[in-house]
């Protein structure tokens, strides 16, 4: 898309015309914006800048790309007393998904002698794949639709600390549960602590590269932890209750006399019935995703002591969603404002003091979570004061070829036996599935980690390695 | 009509165009797509049919619904459809039923499908017939 040029290190613009309310802001290298120009996620930044109500720019991460409605890595806040619009496809159909870091007292070295032992147990502890299997049962759900990993904890899995190392302590506010569907419930209730498929995993790491000091030990992670990483969100019942809303807002709009260029952007005021109706149940599936994390972690927990034969201490480092609409205040035109903040496919990024963060974290700021691809490597940033988009900051590598296409270049047992001779055992629920997930499907999560760091989205703290991937 | 649908390329998500020698048969082969490429359908006989009811208010509105009522029963019960039938397709609603597998009898093939969305869809008619693109998030 020519309409965009460079307006600083790494940073493009396109200036607000026709419909835009504002401009369109895209946070790239040069080899990062081509890889975004190559499809029609430039165009979706440029059609998020429509919204209602958005203010600043329609932004865009280092890891852009196209997806339906917004881009994947898109930002855009509205201000709610003025008209701001929420769009459920601003949040996506995998509401609060998002990644849970788990540290550990032991070091690749305790772990390698017995990582066999301990991927056999994860492979029969984590429920994956198509809908099926929970990790608890259901009568904890309608508990957890309201007070979220909150409930977990107080039906004795998982610990308090859990909680303060989690986005929201883990509960999001205003969840209606009244407000989801029954069939939403019902796509939901079986699903409780399971990973799911597609893009999602758990990956037993290593950290194998600090580089800054400070604040990893801050965050409690040193060179050659053993962690653990999961990636999911809110399973069949997020994908309902987005649906759910996505197609009641269809008419809403209508009323609202709001327009929008894709029909996946559809909208309604904050301040408004369809609107609050849509936060209460997003809260809602929002907390189904952060139990979620919070039950596997558990299963994980116990999957460790089960392979190892003792006890591990593995406490949570954090816990953050990368799509969800949040109220927020920022100061925007040297204003504070009540924004509805929309990160699809982009991880909230804090700075140090910020009121949320945990009395440990404050003066550090937030731990922010980017996986890369399975083969490669994972980055754990720190949030800091200045973000400019809104405290949000990259979520993963960013896809670069399409699922066909990596099917094409070779196949799922390919695929494995690579990651095996790099000393990555791999526990797929389908074999076949490995190779749309390739590490070369994906963009270099190290590049992308770097332009976080000089656009000033968030700094790098750590470098984890995969030696272990449980995938769906 | 030989070809009952086409993938298309999407990076991060699936694409398909489906085609029909009437609106019905595109609905029907819109949903044989959405889980051909999820299942190897080759071995499936399609032996538990279940109904199939949406609503919506435009055609586009109503395929979206229509698709996304199929992965709702396809979860809910555990099935992989591959047969498809639609009885009534009119203003306001569609009508019909899927027969499909249990999903573990089924060799899984591609990313499963979370919903059908409403991103670059189109419906067209054709001298001879119609055809849909739909993009799934995946």
């Amino acid at each position: 898309m020519t309409r965009f040029r460079p307006a600083g290190e790494a940073v493009w613009e396109a200036p607000a015309s026709g419909g835009m309310r504002v401009p369109g802001r895209v946070f790239a290298s040069e080899g990062l914006f081509r890889a975004a120009a190559e499809d029609r996620a430039l165009e979706q930044v440029v059609n998020v800048a429509h919204l209602p109500g958005i203010v600043r720019a329609s932004f865009a991460m280092p890891d852009i790309h196209w997806g339906y409605g917004f881009p994947i890595g898109g930002v855009a806040a509205t201000d709610v007393a003025a008209g701001g619009v929420v769009s459920p496809g601003g949040v996506g159909f995998d509401i609060c998904c998002g990644v849970r870091l788990i540290g550990s007292d032991l070091t690749v070295d305790d772990l390698r002698p017995r990582l066999e032992a301990v991927m056999a147990r994860l492979d029969a502890a984590i429920p994956r794949g198509l809908g099926k299997g929970a990790a608890t049962g259901r009568r904890l759900i309608h508990d957890v639709l309201a007070r979220g990993a909150r409930a977990a904890v107080d039906a004795g899995i998982g610990t308090t600390h859990d909680l303060e190392r989690c986005e929201e302590g883990g509960s999001a506010s205003g969840a209606e549960p009244d407000l989801l569907s029954e069939r939403a419930v019902e796509r939901g209730s079986g699903q409780l602590g399971s990973l799911g498929a597609g893009n999602h995993f758990l990956e037993v790491q290593v950290v194998e590269r600090v580089v800054d000091l400070e604040a990893a030990a801050g965050f409690g992670l040193f060179t050659g932890m053993v962690c653990v990483m999961i990636h999911c969100g809110s399973r069949g019942l997020g994908h309902q209750t987005c649906t759910d809303h996505v197609k009641s807002m269809g008419p809403a709009m209508k009323r609202h006399g709001i327009e929008v260029p894709d029909r996946q952007l559809a909208s309604v005021p904050v301040l408004s019935e369809e609107g609050e109706r849509y936060l209460g149940a997003m809260a809602a599936s929002a907390n189904f995703a952060w139990a979620n994390r919070h039950i596997l972690a558990e299963a994980t927990r116990g999957a460790f002591a089960a392979g190892l034969g003792r006890p591990v201490e593995m406490p949570l480092i954090y816990d953050v969603a990368h799509n969800l609409a949040k109220l927020e205040e920022h100061v925007v035109d040297r204003r504070p404002r009540r924004l509805c903040v929309h990160r699809k496919g982009a991880t909230r990024a804090v700075g140090p003091g910020h009121r949320t963060l945990p009395d440990d974290l404050r003066a550090i700021g937030q731990p922010v979570l980017i996986p890369g691809s399975m083969g490669t490597a994972s980055w754990v940033l720190g949030g800091v004061e200045g973000n400019p988009a809104f405290d949000s900051a990259a979520h993963g590598a960013g896809r670069a070829m399409s699922r066909t296409q990596a099917k094409k270049q070779s196949s799922g047992r390919q695929v494995l036996d690579d990651l095996e001779s790099q000393q990555i055992a791999v526990r797929p629920g389908s074999v076949s599935l490995l190779s749309e997930e390739a590490p070369y499907a994906y963009k270099d999560v190290d590049e992308v980690v770097r332009v976080c760091g000089i656009t000033g989205l968030a700094r790098p703290v750590a470098r984890l390695r995969p030696i272990g991937v449980v995938k769906g | 009509m030989a070809k009952r649908y086409e993938a298309l390329p999407h990076t991060a998500d699936a694409a398909f165009i489906a085609y029909g020698d009437t609106l019905e048969e595109v609905f029907e082969n819109a949903a044989f797509a959405m889980f051909d490429m999820v299942f190897d359908l080759s071995g499936a006989s399609g032996r538990h049919t279940r109904p199939v009811v949406a609503d919506g208010d435009t055609p586009e509105e109503l395929l979206v619904a229509w698709l996304n009522e199929l992965l709702a029963e396809s979860e809910t019960r555990g099935l992989a459809f591959s047969r498809f039938g639609v009885d009534r397709l009119e203003e306001g609603g569609v009508q019909g039923w899927a027969g499909g597998d249990p999903v573990d009898e089924l060799p899984l093939i591609g990313a499963p499908v979370k919903a059908a969305t409403h991103h670059d869809l189109a419906i067209v008619e054709i001298p001879h017939g119609w055809w849909a693109r739909v993009v799934l998030d995946v």
